[in-house]
């Protein structure tokens, strides 16, 4: 998912994708070495980029390469420890947007609170909510984000469309089935681990795999095909005797690269 | 002799088709109807189904053409729009089948007389259509449809038009062409980009997103409806070769000294040709211009018949609410860049919900037409309405207890 926003004091006259960001926030560091998430598009070496991982700068930037000015937080690690969910990121990238931004800090607060507000959250919830994002906010460093570039004006070159045979101009597919191709390990945040001692051999887990990504073995055991395991966890809360448990993927922020 | 839904009906059956899925609508069944006996009886080689709407109709005609059958159906009306959506996917699978809409007014009111709101709200969908004047004029420009939708420089689907009433159950001399000669004239449909083989699947009509891949899509389908236009031309020769008849994108009816043109479609052309004798009768340097194929739109062949008249009077049998006539708009968009185009462009709106056409009523359209020619400014739209007609309406209103409070 990818969504845009653009500030400004002057009327906007501009829609849809952002093609030049000044800012660019990374909600999941497994998605820069994703060419199909192409989440470093526009980015520049004046682009001011954040990524949620627990490295510093300097690490991340030995696994990915990415141009720009780099900064880092562990969101997932401060949203896990507080809500013990790692879906709750959306205030903190909020909030560190609103810090790279520029924007004041109870300004980026409220607009918490209406967001969660209009998703029913409790009021209880929303302080939590808005407490961690404030915390998120002050422990990172502003940057300055650069003024935004202009380029002298040209005419596209415009391809006029010239009629192609049905074969070529039919919105058709018949190349034979690639899916396997497009590794999607990377987008978990827990693995599924099997402890095999305590495996009673039932299948659910094979059954219930959303994606078909468990395979059993002739001794009754499932094997799972981690690169394309997207780690939703039907399989370790379906278990009846709990011999699926979700480990958190931590090796580094790529915990898995696309090849 | 035979029905305009009969000759529709000879139209699938000589073009040999494999599936045909139906559902009944007024004034269409008997098309259908007639379909099954053959079906049944074993006279036409089809896999007929009967399916429980229109939607289910349409979804399951495009799927089997899909695979590479042959496929003929037929609606009407409210049946076509409730089809509407699936006609923009079956010309984007670019599936070439033949759908017969035999032309009712839509509701509400409800009724069951023609006029071309129903079939010209699909313009748009990337069907092409043919809009017939005569029951043998439907039955031959069936076989030209299929021919032209299958060929590679189109590949979209047709839709062939016809009134209700009074070309649906009219009766007329109906030759019935050969069926050998109408197997030359319409070799069998191999498409190269359609097909089922269970070894090599395929999906057709897939997803996209962004804007730019479905930018190149739908021209696609533009441009493919642009050949039609020459496409036609060679259709033509051939079916005039073989089978003697002529039919061109448009015909002119005594248009060689015309001042003044009458531009209308379909079966209430042939009251239009029959206005344009008295007209001239009486000393009027009158013709009628009929659109026959509209999509795609030939605005040359209309632009030439056009050019260098005194004044052109467009009759539409439909009305866009707050627009006007929908084929006015059209004529007169072709006409812009026309530099010897008429001096007065007239708009008239008649025969709405099938209401006749009275000759007083086409001697005023040209009575007008030729005043708005002589001043040199267009007029309307005026909708055909006569006191008579207004006098039967108030008589009713008092039935129904319409009151002003």
């Amino acid at each position: 998912v990818a969504a845009f926003t653009r500030i400004s004091r002057e009327a906007i006259r501009e829609r849809g994708v952002v093609a030049h960001p000044e800012l660019v926030v990374v909600a999941e560091a497994t998605l820069i070495a994703d060419p199909a998430a192409r989440v470093t598009q526009g980015v520049s070496e004046r682009t001011a980029v954040f990524v949620n991982s627990p490295l510093v700068p300097r690490q991340l930037q030995d696994s990915v390469s990415l141009p720009g000015r780099l900064s880092t937080m562990d969101l997932t690690g401060r949203t896990l420890a507080e809500f013990g969910k790692r879906e709750a990121i959306s205030a903190l990238l909020g909030a560190v947007a609103g810090r790279l931004t520029g924007l004041e800090p109870a300004a980026v607060s409220e607009a918490i609170r209406r967001e969660l507000l209009d998703l029913g959250l409790p009021s209880a919830a929303i302080g939590r909510h808005q407490a961690l994002a404030l915390r998120c906010y002050e422990d990172l460093a502003p940057v300055e984000l650069p003024p935004p570039e202009t380029s002298p004006l040209s005419s596209a070159m415009l391809q006029l469309p010239v009629y192609e045979p049905p074969g070529r101009g039919t919105a058709r597919i018949s190349a034979a089935a690639n899916s396997v191709l497009r590794e999607t390990g990377g987008w978990r945040t827990f693995r599924p681990v099997l402890d095999p001692g305590k495996c009673n051999g039932c299948w659910l887990c094979f059954a219930f795999c959303p994606d078909g990504v468990i395979a059993m073995t002739p001794e009754d055991k499932p094997v799972i095909d981690y690169e394309h395991c997207k780690g939703c966890q039907i399989c370790v809360h379906e278990c009846p005797t709990k011999a699926l448990i979700a480990q958190r993927e931590e090796e580094g922020a790529v915990a898995w690269r696309a090849k | 002799m035979m029905t305009g839904n009969l000759a529709a009906a000879w139209g699938a059956r000589l073009a040999d088709v494999d599936y045909i899925p139906a559902f009944p609508i007024t004034p269409q069944t008997e098309i259908v109807e007639a379909l099954s006996k053959w079906c049944g009886g074993g006279e036409l080689a089809a896999r007929f189904v009967t399916l429980d709407s229109e939607h289910s109709m349409l979804t399951a005609a495009g799927a089997a053409e899909a695979t590479g059958a042959r496929v003929f159906t037929a609606t009407s009306s409210q049946g076509l729009l409730y089809a509407f959506e699936l006609l923009y996917s079956v010309s984007g699978w670019r599936a070439p089948l033949v759908l017969v809409n035999v032309s009712r007014a839509l509701a509400a009111p409800i009724t069951l007389e023609p006029d071309h709101n129903d079939v010209l709200a699909a313009r748009d969908s990337g069907f092409l259509q043919i809009h017939a004047e005569t029951c043998q004029e439907v039955l031959d420009s069936i076989l030209m449809a299929y021919r032209i939708a299958e060929d590679e420089r189109v590949m979209l689907p047709v839709i062939v038009n016809l009134d209700g009433f009074y070309l649906s159950f009219t009766r007329e001399p109906v030759v019935l062409p050969d069926p050998d000669l109408v197997r030359r004239f319409l070799p069998p449909f191999r498409p190269s980009h359609l097909g089922f083989k269970a070894s090599a699947p395929h999906a057709l009509g897939t997803a996209v997103v962004g804007g730019s891949i479905y930018s190149y899509f739908r021209p696609q389908i533009h441009l493919a409806a642009m050949n039609a236009l020459s496409v036609h031309e060679e259709v033509a020769l051939e079916f005039e070769r073989l089978f003697g008849r002529r039919y061109d994108l448009v015909e002119g009816y005594r248009l060689e000294d015309a001042q003044d043109l009458l531009v209308m479609s379909n079966a209430f052309a042939s009251r239009g040709k029959a206005a344009v004798d008295r007209a001239r009768a009486e000393g009027r340097r009158v013709g009628l211009l009929r659109l026959r194929m509209i999509r795609p739109w030939p605005a040359d062949a209309i632009r030439s018949a056009l050019r260098d008249r005194r004044a052109v009077a467009v009759l539409d049998q439909n009305l866009s609410p707050g627009q006007g006539g929908i084929l006015f708009q059209e004529i007169a968009a072709c006409l812009y860049h026309e530099p010897r185009r008429p001096r007065a462009l007239c708009s008239f709106i008649g025969g709405l919900g099938g209401k006749n056409i009275s000759e007083g009523e086409f001697h005023a359209i040209f009575e007008q037409t030729a005043d708005a020619g002589e001043r040199g400014e267009g007029i309307g739209p005026v909708l055909l309405y006569t006191e008579a007609e207004l006098r039967e309406m108030r008589e009713l209103q008092l039935l129904a207890g319409a009151s002003d409070s």
